[in-house]
C-alpha cells in the first residue's frame, strides 16, 4: 500500500443500499441478498476497494445521518479553470471551446509536465520580436521545434497552434475546408457531367496522391457534410417526422400550404425522394483502403526501432488518439479543472460547496465525515523503555512476524458531542489467503463527548486509569481483557492481539507465490455507535408529533472499516 | 439469418430510419418567406404536444462507445472521444492508494493474479458471463465514467442523452448492470443504443458493409446491408490471443537472452501489449511457400519487397525491458514481430479442419460469412470491407486480411461446397462443360442476341448474367440522367475485394448523434428504472415505420415518448 501502515479505510455502503438496485439485478442478486446483512466485510474482495474511503475522503450528511462517499453524492460544477494558469473559463466557453486551455497552459506530450514558452532567438543577433519561439518541456527537454512547429509570438498559443500542423505546414480553418470541399466538388461534379459514363475515381485518387493524406478531422468533417447533404435531399418524408410537430417549426407551415396546395405539386415533392445513397468520393469521406501507408509505417518501424513510437499512455494523451510516431505528437493542452459541489444522492441536500473564487481554497458548505464518525487509528504496543535506556527501536509495521501475537492499541476518538457507546466486532480470524487470529480485548466501550477543552479541565469525572502501577514483569504493561487500556476526555483506546498468520501454508507442500497484497494484514472491524443527541430541528419540523422540544432521541450508527496493520515478514 | 424476403423488408424499414431524424431544412426556410411563429400562451391540447415541446429534442448528447477493455467518450460533431480511459488494474485501487506513482512501482513487473485469464484484470467484462462478478462490472465502470464526467466531460448540470455504442450481441444482465450506472448515477434521461458494426458502417460513408471488428476477446465479422446487421461470424483469433502469442515470443526470446542462472522470464500483460502496439505489425503478403498455388500477380510492388529482399544484416528493433529483473535490452529480429500477428490471426500452419467453429482464422472467417450472405448483398460487401477494431491498427493487418481472402475466393469461388468428394470429378467435368458451352454461347450471343432469346425451346437457355445486354436508347439515355441526378457510379460498386477505411464506432457515433438521428432502441429513464430490460417489447421493430406513418402530422406524440421501447437487435 501506498499508505503507510497502519491505516484505516471506512466502507460506504452505498453499493448495496442502492435504491435502484431492486431493477436490474433482482434477478442474479436475489441469491447472494439474503445473507447481505449476515455477511462479514472482506477488504480482499476486489469490490470493496471501490467502497473503502480513508476518513478524509468523505462527507456525511446530516439529513439521511449516513456516511456519503464520492459515488452518492452528485456533483455539480460551480465554475472551470485552467490548473496551471487559474483563468476561470465561462461556461459559454467551456461548451465552444472544449474542455481544454485556450491560453498557452501546454503539457508536455512525452512526460505530461507543463511546457514553457521559450525563445529560439539568437542572442548575437536578435530579432525585434524575440521570436521565433517554442513549447519546450522543462524536465525532458522536447519540445514543438523536434516536430518542426514554431511560433510568431509568445502569445496565444493555441490559436497558432491550431494554425499549423507538425512540419509547419498550415492547416485551412473550417471555413477555408468548407470552401475547398465545394470547389472540389463543383470540379467534381463538371467532370462528370463532361464524361458522363465510365467515370472512374481516378482523378480523386490522383488528388490524393497529390495532398497530404487527409487527417481524421478533415475526413470526418467530409463525412458529417455529406450526410449533411444526404438528409436534406430527403425532402418530403421530413414533413411528417415526429420530431418537428411544432407550430415553431417552419416545417410545419410547410407541411399545411403542403396539405392544401393542389395535388400536383405534392407528386412532385414526393417523387424527389430518392434513396440515401453512400458516399462515393472522398470529400464525401469515402477512404479506399490503402495499403501504402501501411508499408510506409512497417518501413518506419524497422528503421527508426522503439524509440520513435508511442507508449500506450502516450498516444491517449494525444488528441489523436491513432497516431503511431513521435513525429506525430502534438503538445497537449492542459485540461480544464472544475469547481464542484456536492449533493446527498438521496436528499439532494448540499454537502459540500466551495467558494466560487478560483484561488480560494475555502468552503460555504462542508459536511465532513470527520466531524460525523468517530477516528479509528491504531499503532503498536511498544514496552516503555525504562527511563535512561536507549529508546526501542520503532515497531517495523512492514515486517510483522507469522505466529507471535503482537498487540496493537485501537484509539477511538469521538468528533461528536454527545458521549457514545462503541461496540466492535470483528471475525476471530482475518479473510484471505493469510489467515490471522485477531482479539478485540474489550470489544466494548464508551466515549466521552467532545466537550470544550476547558470542560475536560473542570470537570472531575473522568479520572485516568492509572496505568503505572500496573507494569508486568517485563516491562509491558499488564494487558486486562474486557477492559479499556486508556481514556481521554474524547477518547478511548482498546487493545487488540493480532497473530499474523503464515504466508506459506506449512502444511501444503506446493510453493504458490502470493499475489499482491497478499501479505498485508488487513482487519475489518464493524463499529456500531450509539448515543443520544438533540433531535436535529429539521426533524422536528417533520414529525412533530413524535417529540417535543428539547428532546433527545437515541441514534445508532453502524459501519464496516478496515484496518491495514501492516506487512507479513515472509519467513 | 436474412432471407431475401426479409433482406428486403429491412431494408425499405432502414431507408426510412436514415431519413427520419432530420434537421429542419434549409430549403423550408427559403420556401416561406418569413418563417411563421408560435403565438405564445395558446393554449394547446396535449395530443398537439406544447410549442416548447420540441425543446426535449434539442437535447444535448454524450457519445460513449463501450469495449471491453476501454470506453471512448465525448461530444457529437467532433472527430475524435474527448477521452479514452482504458480498465486496468490500476482503476481498480482503493481511494488513496498512490502505489502507482511511486518510482519503485513503475520498475516492478506486476505479477498475473492466481486463476486469472491472460489480461483478465485489464478487461472490464467478458461475454461468458458465469464467473463475472457484474457488481465489480459495475463499480469499475462507475469509476471509469465517473472519470469521463468530472475530468473530461465537464458539463453543467443540464441532463444529457446518452448514445452508446455497444457490441450488438451482449448478455442482458451486462447491459442492464451498464445502463443502470449510466440512469442512476449519471441522470441520463435517456439512452440510445446502437451497435457499433452499424456505427462503422456509418463512419465509412457506406450503407452496407462487411465490417471486420477485431476486439479484444474475439473478432466479430458482421455484414452490414443499409444499416442492417444481416450476418454475424465470430471467432477467438483476436486481440487477446495475439497478446499472449506476443508474451510467448517475448519470453522465449528473453529467456535466451538471459543467463542461465537466471529466474525464468514472464512478461506481463502491460509489456506484451506495449510491444504489440508500438512495434508489432503484420506481413502483408502471405508466405509464399505455404501450399497456395494461389497467388496472383495482383499485389503492388511494395509488397512484394518484405518477401524477396532479404536484407544483410538481419533489422532488428531494441526493445527495452526496465521491469525485467535484471533490466535487460531486448534485441529481437524485426521478421519475428511480425510472427505474433501471423500464428495468432492467420494460423498458417494448421489445416482448415483442426479448427473448432470460434477459431476460424481471419479470412476464413470473413469468407464465411460473405459465403453465407445472399448474393446481392454479398455483391456489395464483398467491396465494401470495413476492418476496424484496436488491433485494426497494427500495420500490414488490413492489407494482409484483404489479400488473404482474395486469394481465397479466387481459389475456391463462391461456391459452398468444398469438397465434392467422390463426386469431383464429376462435378469438375461439369463444370468445365459449362464452362465451355457458355464460352460458346457467349460467341454465339455476340453474333445474334434476339434469337438466343426468342428460342424457348433450347434446353438450357444461357443465364441471365451471361447475356449480353441489349443496347436500348432509353436505357442509355436513362443511365445519363442517372449520373445527372442520381449517386454517382462508385456507389454501385461490388463484386470484388475492397477495403474502406472508417472513422470507427465512436465516429460514426458521433455523427448519428450530430445529425439527430434517432435510434431504433431508445431507453427511457423512467421506464428503465421501473421496469429494467424487462420493459422492452418484445418486436424488434415496433419503432419506425408503422409509427410515423399512422401518426399523421397532427398527431404530436414525440418520438421520445415512444410507448413501448425495444431492445432491436440486442433483445
Amino acid at each position: 500500500m501506498a499508505q503507510p501502515y497502519p491505516y484505516t479505510y471506512y466502507s460506504c455502503d452505498c453499493y448495496d443500499a442502492k435504491t435502484t438496485a431492486g431493477a436490474a439485478k433482482r434477478a442474479s442478486a436475489q441469491l447472494q441478498a439474503e445473507d447481505e446483512d449476515e455477511r462479514t466485510f472482506d477488504p480482499r474482495n476486489p469490490r470493496s476497494n471501490f467502497s473503502l474511503y480513508p476518513l478524509e475522503h468523505l462527507l456525511y450528511c446530516e439529513d439521511c445521518q449516513q456516511i456519503r462517499c464520492p459515488r452518492c453524492v452528485i456533483e455539480e460544477v460551480l465554475n472551470w479553470f485552467c490548473p496551471s494558469c487559474l483563468f476561470e473559463v465561462p461556461s459559454s466557453l467551456v461548451k465552444s471551446d472544449g474542455n481544454r486551455c485556450t491560453r498557452n497552459c501546454y503539457n508536455c506530450p512525452i512526460c505530461t509536465s507543463p511546457m514553457t514558452v521559450s525563445s529560439l532567438d539568437d542572442p548575437t543577433n536578435p530579432s525585434e520580436s524575440g521570436g521565433p519561439w517554442i513549447l519546450a518541456c522543462p524536465y525532458c527537454h522536447w519540445s514543438t521545434a523536434e516536430t518542426g512547429i514554431e511560433f510568431e509570438k509568445h502569445t496565444g498559443i493555441t490559436q497558432q497552434l491550431s494554425k499549423v500542423a507538425n512540419g509547419g505546414k498550415p492547416i485551412p480553418t473550417p471555413k477555408e475546408r468548407e470552401k475547398e470541399r465545394e470547389r472540389r466538388k463543383e470540379l467534381e461534379n463538371r467532370k462528370s457531367r463532361d464524361i458522363l459514363s465510365g467515370s472512374e475515381d481516378s482523378p480523386t485518387q490522383d488528388q490524393r496522391r497529390g495532398d497530404a493524406s487527409p487527417n481524421l478531422d478533415d475526413i470526418y468533417l467530409n463525412l458529417a457534410a455529406f450526410y449533411k447533404t444526404q438528409l436534406v435531399a430527403q425532402a418530403p418524408s421530413n414533413l411528417f417526422s415526429p420530431h418537428d410537430i411544432n407550430f415553431s417549426s417552419p416545417s410545419s407551415y410547410s407541411r399545411i400550404m403542403n396539405l392544401y396546395s393542389s395535388t400536383t405539386s405534392k407528386k412532385q415533392r414526393q417523387k424527389k425522394a430518392a434513396p440515401m445513397r453512400e458516399a462515393a468520393l472522398e470529400l464525401e469521406g469515402l477512404m479506399i483502403h490503402d495499403p501504402s501507408s501501411d508499408a510506409a509505417a512497417i518501413e518506419r518501424i524497422k528503421k527508426e526501432g522503439w524509440g520513435s513510437t508511442l507508449s500506450p499512455a502516450q498516444k491517449r494523451a494525444q488528441p489523436n488518439p491513432n497516431i503511431r510516431f513521435d513525429t506525430e505528437l502534438r503538445p497537449v493542452a492542459s485540461l480544464l479543472m472544475t469547481k464542484r459541489g456536492k449533493r446527498c444522492r438521496s436528499c439532494r441536500h448540499i454537502l459540500s460547496k466551495p467558494e466560487s473564487k478560483i484561488t480560494s481554497t475555502r468552503y460555504k458548505i462542508k459536511l465532513l465525515a470527520l466531524q460525523h464518525i468517530p477516528r479509528l487509528s491504531l499503532r503498536a504496543l511498544t514496552p516503555t523503555p525504562p527511563p535512561g535506556a536507549p529508546a526501542a527501536t520503532p515497531f517495523d509495521y512492514n515486517a510483522l512476524r507469522s505466529g507471535i501475537p503482537a498487540h496493537f492499541i485501537l484509539h477511538v476518538s469521538n468528533p461528536i458531542f454527545d458521549p457514545i457507546r462503541v461496540t466492535l466486532a470483528t471475525s476471530s480470524t482475518t479473510p484471505g489467503k493469510v489467515a490471522s487470529r485477531v482479539t478485540i480485548l474489550c470489544p466494548q466501550f464508551e466515549v466521552g463527548a467532545n466537550t470544550d477543552v476547558w470542560d475536560d479541565a473542570l470537570s472531575s469525572s473522568l479520572t485516568p486509569v492509572k496505568r503505572a502501577s500496573m507494569l508486568g514483569p517485563d516491562g509491558m504493561p499488564q494487558i486486562e481483557a474486557g477492559k479499556i487500556w486508556d481514556r481521554g476526555r474524547n477518547w478511548t483506546s482498546v487493545v487488540i492481539e493480532v497473530v499474523p498468520g503464515f504466508l506459506k501454508d506449512p502444511l501444503k507442500k506446493e510453493d504458490e507465490e502470493l499475489g499482491e497484497d497478499e501479505d498485508v494484514l488487513e482487519i475489518p472491524v464493524f463499529v456500531r455507535l450509539e448515543f443520544e443527541s438533540d433531535v436535529s430541528a429539521e426533524d422536528r419540523g417533520l414529525g412533530d408529533s413524535l417529540g417535543k422540544k428539547g428532546e433527545r432521541e437515541r441514534r445508532e450508527e453502524a459501519f464496516w472499516t478496515v484496518i491495514g496493520v501492516g506487512k507479513i515478514a515472509p519467513m | 439469418m436474412a432471407s431475401g424476403l426479409g433482406g428486403e423488408r429491412k431494408v425499405s424499414a432502414s431507408l426510412s430510419r436514415s431519413v427520419r431524424g432530420t434537421t429542419p431544412r434549409l430549403q423550408d426556410l427559403a420556401a416561406t418567406p418569413e418563417s411563421p411563429r408560435t403565438p405564445l400562451l395558446r393554449s394547446t391540447s396535449s395530443l398537439f404536444g406544447s410549442p416548447g415541446g420540441s425543446f426535449r429534442t434539442e437535447d444535448e448528447y454524450v457519445v460513449l462507445e463501450l469495449g471491453s477493455r476501454f470506453v471512448r467518450g465525448g461530444f457529437p460533431g467532433e472527430s475524435a472521444p474527448r477521452c479514452t480511459l482504458p480498465f486496468g488494474p490500476d482503476e481498480q485501487r482503493r481511494v488513496g492508494d498512490y502505489r502507482q506513482w511511486d518510482p519503485e512501482h513503475g520498475q516492478t513487473r506486476r505479477k498475473r493474479k492466481r486463476g486469472q485469464d491472460w489480461g483478465q484484470e485489464y478487461e472490464l467484462y467478458r461475454m461468458d458471463l458465469t464467473d463475472l462478478d457484474l457488481g465489480l462490472v459495475e463499480d469499475r465502470f462507475e469509476r471509469t465514467m465517473r472519470e469521463a464526467y468530472s475530468k473530461y466531460f465537464l458539463l453543467d448540470q443540464k441532463p444529457r442523452r446518452i448514445l452508446l455504442a455497444l457490441p450488438p450481441r451482449m448478455p442482458h444482465a451486462l447491459m442492464s448492470t451498464m445502463l443502470e450506472v449510466l440512469f442512476s448515477s449519471f441522470q441520463a434521461p435517456s439512452i440510445t443504443l446502437l451497435s457499433s458494426p452499424v456505427l462503422s458502417t456509418v463512419g465509412a460513408g457506406l450503407r452496407s458493409a462487411l465490417v471486420v471488428d477485431i476486439g479484444w476477446a474475439e473478432t466479430t465479422v458482421t455484414g452490414v446491408c443499409e444499416y442492417r446487421e444481416v450476418q454475424e461470424g465470430r471467432t477467438i483469433r483476436a486481440g487477446k490471443m495475439l497478446s499472449e502469442e506476443m508474451a510467448r515470443l517475448l519470453n522465449t526470446a528473453l529467456e535466451d537472452e538471459l543467463d542461465v542462472g537466471a529466474p525464468k522470464p514472464e512478461v506481463s500483460f502491460e509489456e506484451a501489449d506495449e510491444v504489440i502496439t508500438r512495434v508489432g505489425w503484420c506481413k502483408s503478403k502471405p508466405k509464399s511457400n505455404r501450399n497456395t498455388l494461389y497467388f496472383p500477380a495482383r499485389t503492388s510492388p511494395i509488397l512484394e519487397e518484405f518477401e524477396d529482399a532479404v536484407e544483410s544484416p538481419e533489422p532488428s528493433i531494441t526493445i527495452p525491458f526496465p521491469k525485467n529483473d535484471p533490466p535487460i535490452d531486448l534485441v529481437i529480429p524485426f521478421a519475428q514481430l511480425a510472427k505474433p500477428a501471423e500464428t495468432a490471426l492467420f494460423a498458417p500452419d494448421t489445416a482448415l479442419n483442426e479448427f473448432d467453429d470460434n477459431e476460424l482464422p481471419l479470412h476464413h472467417l470473413i469468407y464465411r460469412v460473405l459465403l453465407a450472405l445472399p448474393m446481392d448483398v454479398r455483391r456489395f460487401c464483398m467491396s465494401r470491407i470495413v476492418i476496424t477494431g484496436g488491433v485494426s491498427n497494427m500495420p500490414g493487418l488490413k492489407a494482409r486480411i484483404l489479400a488473404e481472402l482474395d486469394a481465397l475466393v479466387q481459389q475456391r469461388g463462391w461456391d459452398p461446397v468444398r469438397s465434392y468428394g467422390s463426386a469431383s470429378a464429376r462435378h469438375e467435368a461439369l463444370l468445365r462443360q459449362k464452362r465451355e458451352s457458355e464460352e460458346l454461347r457467349r460467341e454465339e450471343a455476340g453474333d445474334k442476341v434476339s434469337e438466343s432469346l426468342d428460342s424457348d425451346n433450347s434446353p438450357a437457355p444461357l443465364s441471365a448474367g451471361l447475356q449480353e445486354t441489349e443496347i436500348d436508347q432509353i436505357d442509355i439515355k436513362l443511365s445519363h440522367l442517372a449520373i445527372r441526378n442520381g449517386p454517382p457510379p462508385t456507389c454501385s460498386v461490388g463484386g470484388t475485394i475492397r477495403g474502406v477505411d472508417s472513422l470507427g464506432a465512436w465516429a460514426g457515433a458521433s455523427l448519428v448523434a450530430q445529425l439527430r438521428i434517432k435510434g431504433i432502441v431508445e431507453i427511457e429513464r423512467e421506464k428503465f428504472l421501473q421496469y429494467g430490460l424487462q420493459g422492452a417489447s418484445r418486436e424488434k421493430e415496433i419503432s419506425v415505420v408503422p409509427q410515423r406513418q399512422s401518426m399523421g402530422p397532427g398527431v404530436g406524440r414525440g418520438a421520445g415518448e415512444r410507448a413501448s421501447w425495444t431492445l432491436g437487435v440486442w433483445a
